[in-house]
């Protein structure tokens, strides 16, 4: 028979489930997983127990007199790195404890937070490529290893899109794009133009480099969330791999 | 050290570190906030460096003044600490020294002679260990305040004096 209270403490528990799956998906770290759950349970009147994997999520929930129960398993979504997910989150759930928000309000900031628009394609591919020229300067580049930079940035970004929208492996998507920028890059240094070009070369495929797996590796790995921290790293470690031999296959292609 | 030159750098730590916060879709009010971390902890390495601190120790420098300035960064825009940090800290990765490091393995796997091989080994073993330090003090240094402080959220920690609400009901 459900009662009132069996259906609210569901309600509740596949909402914080939701939370959960959508912050560890976005790119936090286990713990902020862990604290943002266990704020929101407590503000719903629940005491809540996680298992937090990268891969899934388990969480039980009981009320304060243990009269209710909830337990269910949720696997997270693999929508990629969202920082606006993760500080809107991180916002809703101090005001679900200060202003006592009901489950159907942190049903809808939730729906609102996952259908805010990203920035545009064509905004993203300029700024990512900016950002591939500025290294290519701090390494020592000059302006025509800047342009070479930008130029092989750009498609090589435009190529992990479009492999990503095709549903290609995420590693291959990655090797595809490194493969793409370090040829571009590596038709000028192989023509002869300009001086060296090998600052450019490097500075291709910086795009691609996994620094959030990696620094949130270490952040779990040293907040004692050592199987996470594991597979994070080796989560970086698989994404380096595939950049280095993108790499490879160019140099082999010019024979560098 | 011409102070221009060494000052335009910031611009570039700069640009590197939106590119990679627009890849990332952080909230667009944290944009600017992330522009001038990425700068003054990239200048603070280049800083370091110039004094004569290994590349190791000043890429924790500065790492670790992005890491402190991101608390009262996350104060003032309403957004996690590591919604700055990862993004300011990215353009100090080490690129040229991953690439070398990769290029060493590469020559090592096809065998090359007895005295060149110890030589590109020692190389390429060197470079790998500076990729990893750095990286790890990176990593470090965004951690640097949760660590000394011991809060769980960042919320709670207060910078200089306190104010608002008082501590433990008194």
């Amino acid at each position: 028979m459900d009662t009132p209270e069996s259906l609210e403490i569901k309600e509740k528990g596949s909402l914080l489930l939701e939370v959960g799956s959508l912050l560890m998906s976005s790119g936090a770290t286990t713990r902020r997983v862990r604290d943002t759950v266990h704020r929101i349970s407590e503000a719903f009147g629940y005491h809540a127990d996680m298992l937090i994997t990268n891969r899934a999520i388990t969480l039980a929930i009981t009320d304060k007199h243990e009269q209710y129960f909830y337990n269910s398993l949720k696997r997270t979504s693999p929508h990629g790195i969202n920082f606006k997910v993760v500080s809107g989150i991180s916002r809703m759930s101090w005001r679900v404890v200060d202003e006592k928000w009901t489950s159907g309000q942190v049903r809808a900031e939730l729906n609102r937070l996952t259908s805010l628009p990203r920035y545009p394609r064509i905004l993203v591919l300029s700024l990512v490529s900016l950002a591939g020229a500025s290294f290519c300067r701090l390494f020592g580049g000059d302006a025509l290893e800047m342009a070479v930079t930008f130029l092989a940035t750009f498609i090589g970004l435009f190529v992990r899109q479009e492999a990503v929208k095709m549903n290609f492996n995420p590693y291959l998507c990655v090797f595809f794009a490194s493969f793409a920028a370090s040829l571009i890059s590596g038709l000028f240094r192989k023509l002869g133009v300009g001086t060296s070009m090998e600052h450019a070369f490097t500075a291709s495929v910086l795009f691609l480099i996994p620094g959030v797996p990696l620094i949130n590796s270490f952040s779990d790995l040293i907040d004692d969330n050592i199987l996470n921290g594991i597979v994070r790293g080796i989560n970086g470690l698989m994404i380096a791999f595939a950049i280095a031999l993108g790499l490879l296959g160019s140099m082999i292609i010019y024979r560098f | 050290m011409d102070g221009f030159a060494f000052l335009e750098n910031g611009i570039w730590f700069g640009l590197a570190a939106i590119g990679f916060a627009i890849l990332f879709n952080v909230p667009q009010r944290t944009l600017v906030m992330i522009f001038v971390l990425a700068a003054l902890g990239g200048l603070t390495k280049l800083f370091l460096v110039h004094l004569g601190a290994s590349i190791v120790l000043s890429s924790l420098g500065g790492a670790s003044l992005i890491g402190i300035l991101s608390i009262p960064a996350s104060h003032n825009k309403h957004a996690p600490p590591l919604v700055f940090a990862i993004p300011a800290v990215i353009p100090m990765v080490p690129g040229v020294l991953a690439y070398q490091m990769v290029l060493g393995l590469l020559h090592l796997s096809g065998n090359p002679a007895g005295d060149i091989y110890s030589q590109v080994l020692s190389e390429t073993v060197s470079n790998g260990l500076k990729v990893l330090f750095i990286l790890m003090s990176l990593a470090v240094g965004v951690a640097v305040p949760m660590l000394v402080t011991r809060k769980s959220s960042s919320k709670d920690i207060v910078i200089g004096k306190r104010k608002g609400k008082a501590v433990d009901g008194k």
